[in-house]
């Protein structure tokens, strides 16, 4: 090994990925790109939803009913619609997600202690969305329930209002959230955007940076120079490591300054962790590069390898637990899943080294693996 | 230590293959400590195969490759050898780093070659004086000219003072300027460090830059000795004389000379295993009746003699046109016209009054430097580009204002061949017909005249990309004349083409001129194909700065400048720095020989020897040589660009 001609590398490396416009927008720019999009555009929670209300009886019982809509803060109230037909435009043009149908002599009904119809209209085209809009109907309806059932009783048995509630229900349920106390999807999302950022683009750029050289013919200046495969590999790779490392460094800031994730673990672990992740990235671009020919080629293996096991085998979007065996299986085999453990205990449960050893394991050998791949594959004089 | 006898390299027997392609079938050569080895040939002949074997960075499948008595057969061995090798890939400046510097570029280099940094500094000092590129330090790789590019890359390759270079094809898409600096100052360098080098080139007229070649044809050697040993393994003279009517001789000629072509006005009849006087005889009875005026009988060059061996080795040159000639009405009628042609882009003249007249039946050759503006003129000339001012005329039409039905008249071959190469020949041939709106008879009939006048019987049904080079450009000829266009533009349709390949495409370009008095128009920057044309126009900056025959340019350098007179000498390198020292400033190397240009030709044939000797230098012989229109090129190229120096 001779460091001369390793930094010699790394120079002209740094230098190229400077100067080339879409190598330095790969580089700098689009991982901050992405984690912007990705954060503010890809929000899980279901709040202010839009409605309109259709009223038949405009009584005050209905206006009250409405009443409870609006002042959730799940629920954006859109104003009264005068009849059905108008709820099927408002709906069909994405303006309200959600409508109301009280019948008339609402309020009639519930006075006598009837039973009283309120027809729901729920946009199902997100099934997710449709099914969380529809729990926080039935919520805030069997809380109207109680409280006119809780009204009832005390004005019937003349008790304070308090005991009719607690009569009504008498087991009071008391939640909290571990973790992420308001369960913001943002403060779980972000830091596993940093996983999924860090899973796509230094692949990317290794694969792009490596193949181009084969592309044009620069590679003969190794092939037929005295550097050892090893001395190229490590000049060659360092730049695109340290750039995802310095990335990855901002994405956490990111997701702290900006997203206000909590972090609550140790950054110098944390730090650690996440060299040993970009190294295992970089190698999984490296050894794309040895198996490809052209840039095209590079790209499409890169995106295929690295978004669908960031996207689906990392317990990004689903819990590993909700996973087939044969989808858990291949999780287990990928990386992104030990980096997903590794964020979500960094950020949110402020775990370290006891609880995470394993997965710092798992990258590790990872990292050895595909730079022992990508060394074994590269050959000074190949047969075409 | 190997004494300085034992060969550099030594190739026996060396094989290679992809997939089912065998590219290198049993090479064979030796290069000796000091030479300036060549290998001669056309693209996929097998050169770069055994170039990047014999440089260690290529694995083959049978024989041995050594290398100053190291064998080079696995990736360990070849480590071992590496140190003393400089390797230049082919692909002109493809290797460097277009991003950065020329100066970021030779220390990259330098130090990946681990050189020291004060050895280093000195070396670039050298070398990019030597090269002229000293003022251009800072500039980016990207933003230099072809030229610069390829001089940039030796230094890259020589930084690390090799032992041996290995050069692939170093001058291909340089113009000849450039080209023949490229050779002078590797000769220098060469000789001055005592370095061997092997070096590719796909130029046949290039090989007199070598003191030994190789001459590859299909992953074979055809023949390797001097090119002097070479072209006397086929002996015969070169006639070359004017018959009228020119189409008709030629086909007389043919055949009872295969190697019968058609220069210009002029005819070149390769009369092999003849002397002068038995080739007046035999071509005078060939033609009977018709009888050949301005008669020359020439040496054979290295070209004719190549093109014999592959005709004894069973290569066919039939033409694929007989007797029986027509030319249309009109045939004299002006074809093309450019008046005044200019395109400003920005600040910019691509190009700059530009002015010819090609008559139907005439190929008319435009010639120039990269850059120096033939793409545009043919762009504005077939409508593709608005001009700035002036007109241009195709057919007596105005290219501006010109409808489909004009356009349908003209036809357009590309550098690439513009074929699509996944169709096989036939679709290629039906997807053009269809483009130019021939109906299914048209079509047919059309498809048929284009698989015989080209030679595709046999592969219409290969996909177009893995036809050889040969037949995939006469391939894309026939696409471009599928409409029976009355004036073709082919923009450098030879380059790769071997040459059987390329004189059969001359053939038929020479046929569709004179038989069926189609305007060919065909801008090159192969200057041995300059001589094919009637009529030539040489570009210069966006100018036409000359414009007339090939004889009359030739004719023109004579008178201002003199004879071209080449003496071969033991030491090159010292014999041309006296010879520049005592006024001849035309000097250059060519293998073991300088060429000159003298006013008083047989004068310095007799006093130069004499001169020569003074400086310790040996005279082998001295001649007078036939001026090329490389020569003509490069004498009016460098001294319009020293008028432009001096301007400036």
């Amino acid at each position: 090994m001779k460091h001369q001609r390793i930094i010699a590398l790394a120079w002209k490396e740094w230098r190229e990925i400077i100067r080339d416009r879409l190598f330095f927008a790969l580089a700098f720019i689009v991982p901050t790109m992405l984690m912007l999009l990705f954060g503010f555009g890809l929000t899980l929670d279901v709040e202010n939803l839009p409605f309109a209300v259709v009223d038949h009886d405009r009584s005050a019982a209905s206006r009250d009913y409405t009443y409870r809509f609006i002042s959730s803060r799940y629920f954006d109230f859109k104003g009264q619609a005068g009849d059905e037909r108008q709820l099927d435009t408002l709906l069909a043009d994405n303006r309200i997600r959600l409508a109301l149908v009280i019948p008339p002599r609402f309020g009639e009904r519930l006075a006598r202690g009837e039973a009283a119809p309120v027809q729901v209209l729920i946009d199902g085209t997100f099934p997710m969305r449709a099914q969380t809009t529809q729990g926080y109907v039935a919520a805030i309806n069997s809380a109207v329930s109680l409280d006119n059932m809780a009204g009832a009783l005390s004005a019937g048995r003349g008790i304070p209002l308090a005991e009719a509630q607690a009569r009504v229900q008498p087991v009071k349920l008391e939640v909290r959230y571990l973790y992420n106390q308001s369960v913001k999807s943002i403060w779980s999302l972000a830091p596993k955007l940093i996983m999924l950022i860090m899973m796509l683009s230094p692949p990317f750029l290794t694969a792009l940076g490596v193949v181009r050289e084969k592309e044009s013919g620069s590679i003969f200046n190794i092939y037929s120079s005295t550097v050892s495969p090893g001395e190229f590999l490590i000049g060659k790779l360092a730049p695109y490591v340290a750039i995802s490392f310095t990335n990855g460094l901002i994405l956490w800031a990111l997701a702290v300054g900006l997203y206000g994730t909590p972090f609550k673990g140790d950054p110098a672990f944390f730090a650690l962790a996440l060299l040993l992740y970009v190294v295992c990235t970089t190698g999984l671009g490296l050894v794309i590069s040895m198996l490809v020919q052209t840039q095209v080629a590079a790209m499409i293996v890169a995106s295929i390898v690295s978004i669908i096991p960031a996207v689906l085998y990392s317990g990004m979007l689903l819990p590993l637990s909700s996973l087939a065996p044969g989808a858990s299986a291949i999780a287990h085999a990928l990386p992104p899943m030990y980096f997903t453990n590794i964020v979500v205990g960094s950020f949110l449960k402020g775990v370290g080294w006891q609880a995470l050893w394993a997965d710092m394991l798992v990258l590790t050998a990872y990292a050895v693996g595909l730079f022992g791949l990508g060394y074994l594959l590269f050959s000074k004089r190949p047969s075409a | 230590m190997n004494t300085p006898t034992s060969p550099a390299i030594r190739v026996e027997g060396f094989a290679k293959r992809y997939g089912k392609r065998l590219a290198a079938d049993g090479l064979s050569l030796t290069v000796q400590q000091g030479e300036i080895y060549g290998l001669v040939g056309a693209d996929g002949s097998g050169k770069s195969s055994l170039m990047k074997a014999v440089a260690g960075v290529l694995a083959f499948d049978a024989g041995t490759v050594e290398v100053f008595g190291t064998r080079v057969d696995s990736a360990r061995s070849a480590e071992r050898v590496k140190q003393r090798i400089g390797f230049l890939p082919q692909g002109l400046g493809l290797n460097l780093y277009p991003d950065l510097s020329i100066e970021e570029n030779v220390d990259f280099f330098g130090r990946l070659r681990g050189v020291a940094a004060a050895e280093l500094a000195e070396r670039k000092r050298q070398l990019l004086e030597m090269t002229r590129l000293d003022a251009f330090r800072g500039r980016p790789m990207r933003q230099l000219s072809g030229g610069m590019k390829q001089k940039l890359g030796l230094v890259c390759t020589l930084i690390h003072e090799p032992d041996l270079v290995i050069l692939d094809e170093p001058t291909t898409g340089v113009d000849p300027v450039s080209r023949r600096d490229f050779w002078a100052i590797l000769g220098k360098l060469l000789e001055e460090k005592g370095i061997t080098a092997l070096v590719s080139t796909a130029y046949l007229d290039e090989a007199d830059r070598f003191h030994r070649v190789s001459l590859f044809h299909e992953g074979k050697v055809m023949g390797e000795g001097t090119p002097a040993e070479l072209v006397a393994q086929v002996p015969g003279t070169v006639a070359l004389f004017r018959a009228e009517p020119q189409a008709e001789a030629l086909l007389r000629l043919k055949a009872a000379f295969p190697q019968t072509e058609a220069m210009g006005p002029w005819l070149r009849v390769f009369a092999e295993g003849l002397d002068a006087a038995g080739a007046r005889e035999t071509v005078g009875n060939a033609l009977t009746g018709i009888l050949p005026t301005d008669w020359f009988a020439r040496e054979p060059e290295l070209e004719d003699v190549f093109v014999a061996m592959l005709r004894q080795r069973g290569a066919q040159l039939e033409s694929a046109f007989s007797a029986g000639s027509h030319m249309p009405a009109g045939a004299t009628d002006l074809a093309i016209e450019a008046r005044g042609l200019t395109r400003i882009f920005g600040d910019f003249r691509a190009a700059d009054a530009v002015s010819f007249t090609v008559p139907q039946g005439e190929i008319f050759g435009l010639l120039g430097a990269n850059g120096a503006g033939k793409t545009t003129v043919i762009k504005m000339l077939t409508g593709i580009l608005k001009p700035s001012s002036g007109e241009g005329r195709v057919a007596g039409a105005d290219m501006r204002s010109a409808g489909r039905a004009i356009k349908e008249r003209i036809g357009y071959m590309s550098q690439a061949f513009s074929l699509y190469h996944d169709l096989s020949v036939v679709e290629n041939i039906r997807l053009y017909a269809g483009i130019y709106g021939l109906d299914e008879r048209q079509a047919r009939l059309r498809s048929d005249w284009v698989i015989g006048m080209a030679g595709l019987a046999g592969f219409e049904n290969d996909a177009a990309g893995r036809l050889p080079m040969g037949l995939r450009q006469r391939l894309a000829l026939g696409c471009a004349l599928v409409h029976e266009p009355r004036v073709l533009f082919l923009d450098e349709p030879t380059s790769g083409v071997d040459p059987i390949g390329r004189r059969m495409f001359w053939d038929i370009l020479f046929h569709l001129s004179r038989r069926e008095g189609v305007a060919i128009l065909v801008t090159t920057h192969y200057m041995s194909e300059a001589e094919h044309c009637d009529h030539l126009a040489l570009m210069y900056a966006g100018r036409v700065v000359a414009d007339a025959s090939p004889e009359a340019m030739k004719a023109g350098i004579a008178a201002e400048s003199g004879q071209l007179v080449e003496l071969r000498v033991d030491h090159p390198v010292p014999a041309q720095a006296a010879l520049r020292a005592a006024g001849f400033a035309s000097a250059t190397l060519h293998g073991r020989s300088v060429h000159l240009l003298s006013r008083d030709a047989a004068t310095d044939l007799r006093r130069l020897p004499g001169l020569l000797a003074e400086a310790g230098i040996t005279v082998h012989s001295a001649d007078l040589r036939p001026l090329s229109m490389e020569d003509v090129f490069v004498h009016r190229i460098t001294a319009l660009e020293a008028a432009d120096r001096r301007a400036s």
